[in-house]
């Protein structure tokens, strides 16, 4: 079917000018930056480490994309590709540093990862802001396993579909729908179950952001 | 439908949806008062992180994307070779260049991809794998053996000045005894940078060789270290420290 082909052809194909290359390369660090810096942020708590992942994700895709086809490349999603490229970054680092006081793979187990975070509070530089409530809800984020925690981010703080967050984590959907429910249990038995008043009475989060 | 098939619909409720699911998941929590208090927790939590603040990075982090990226692509320097290496105290990936050592970093369980990255981005320089020479061996074995540095073996050329001699001022402490970041800074004539020369050692990319772990608080305090504290009792241990 030649109309069929050649509409698939006018959607997956980008302007060419938009079509990620070593030789725009540094439009794409402008375009993506702060989205990628937000999401590293969020998965360490440590704007160091954030920057240097975003660093270095830049490099890995640099490097990437010089090696494909042009054709891979206009094929290429870009955003999907960044972030899955971020969070590889940040799962090697996160596993090679000294083992937090957080058991990141007690994750079958909700109520082990409270108990734990009840004994050692994560330590104070890994925190981004001092401000109370926002701290609260970054150690609890901090407190997630991994995957749970790229879950949540993607959901709710990158604003990212189903679809999309399914595509940057090579998961199905429905994983990716179970990690984001399973996430949001533990971060309202962290929380608290004040935390609903928070979204009814729009307070005292919203005041602070 | 059971409390927990609704739940399960309730995060398809932020994106578009059809009405009707919609009107199942409210019509449920209607007559669910304890599904209704967790519906309005999880409104929270969605709530709370969509909040957090979206901190800028730094201005320069573009800069020193492209940076990196001149670095690797640079073809008038021969890259940095890293090599990985077994010592008495662990696994090192070791750098060199001609016949000089530019580089160390213990073996912490990361990727060599993640290692090279990290190389390049301390050394603006193009790394790449390899194997080591004998003459890197040979070094390696004489500093393991006296723990005391053979200048003509490292290459910290691209270093700052300063940086230099504060990592100079470092490998004249003796092994087995430590010197405060104080007495590092008043080495080299700058006694009111105590913090700087911490920021250096932190930052030393010949750890070991430069023996940023014999530098510690003025208090004796052994402060801290990029491998962990355990780690650097553990050198001045094997040094011959009693502290």
């Amino acid at each position: 079917m030649p109309t069929a082909t050649s509409g698939r052809t006018a959607v997956t194909h980008p302007p060419a000018d938009s079509t990620p290359s070593v030789a725009n390369f540094e439009r794409v660090v402008d375009d993506y930056q702060r989205r990628l810096y937000g999401f590293a942020l969020r998965m360490t708590g440590n704007r160091e480490d954030a920057e240097e992942i975003v660093q270095d994700a830049f490099v890995r895709a640099y490097r990437a994309l010089g090696k494909m086809s042009p054709e891979q490349r206009a094929d290429l999603r870009l955003q999907p590709w960044l972030y899955t490229i971020t969070l590889n970054v940040t799962r090697n680092r996160l596993r090679s540093k000294r083992p937090s006081n957080v058991a990141l793979d007690a994750l079958a187990d909700p109520d082990a990862i409270l108990r734990e975070s009840h004994e050692g509070p994560p330590q104070p530089e890994t925190i981004v802001e001092q401000n109370t409530e926002i701290a609260l809800v970054e150690r609890a984020l901090l407190q997630l396993p991994m995957h749970l925690r790229a879950a949540a981010t993607l959901r709710f703080i990158e604003g990212r579909s189903h679809p999309e967050i399914a595509e940057i984590l090579n998961q199905p959907i429905g994983t990716v729908k179970s990690h984001v429910h399973r996430a949001v249990r533990i971060l309202r038995r962290i929380l608290g179950p004040q935390i609903g008043r928070f979204a009814t009475e729009g307070v005292p989060l919203h005041a602070l952001s | 439908m059971r409390c927990r098939d609704v739940e399960a619909l309730w995060d398809e409720l932020r994106g578009e949806c059809q009405a009707s699911l919609k009107e199942t998941v409210h019509s449920h929590l209607r007559a669910c008062p304890s599904c209704q208090a967790m519906y309005e927790q999880y409104e929270g939590v969605a709530y709370c992180l969509s909040c957090l603040p979206r901190p800028e990075p730094s201005c320069d982090l573009a800069k020193k994307v492209v940076q990196h990226i001149a670095a690797i692509k640079g073809k008038g320097y021969p890259p940095i070779v890293l090599a990985a290496v077994t010592t008495p105290v662990g696994r090192l990936y070791v750098g060199f260049k001609c016949d000089r050592i530019a580089y160390v970093s213990l073996d912490t369980g990361a990727p060599a991809e993640e290692i090279v990255a990290r190389a390049e981005r301390r050394l603006h320089r193009r790394v790449v794998e390899g194997t080591a020479p004998g003459w890197l061996m040979h070094a390696l074995d004489r500093f393991f053996n006296t723990w005391s540095l053979d200048d003509a073996l490292v290459d910290i050329s691209d270093l700052t000045p300063f940086e230099q001699a504060a990592l100079r001022a470092a490998a004249r402490i003796p092994p087995g005894e430590v010197r405060s970041y104080a007495w590092v800074a008043t080495q080299i004539g700058r006694p009111k940078a105590a913090r700087a020369v911490g920021r250096v050692m932190a930052r030393n990319p010949l750890p070991l060789l430069f023996p940023c772990h014999r530098v510690v608080d003025s208090s004796g305090d052994l402060h801290d270290y990029y491998y962990g504290l355990e780690m650097k009792a553990r050198l001045l241990q094997m040094e011959g420290y009693r502290g």
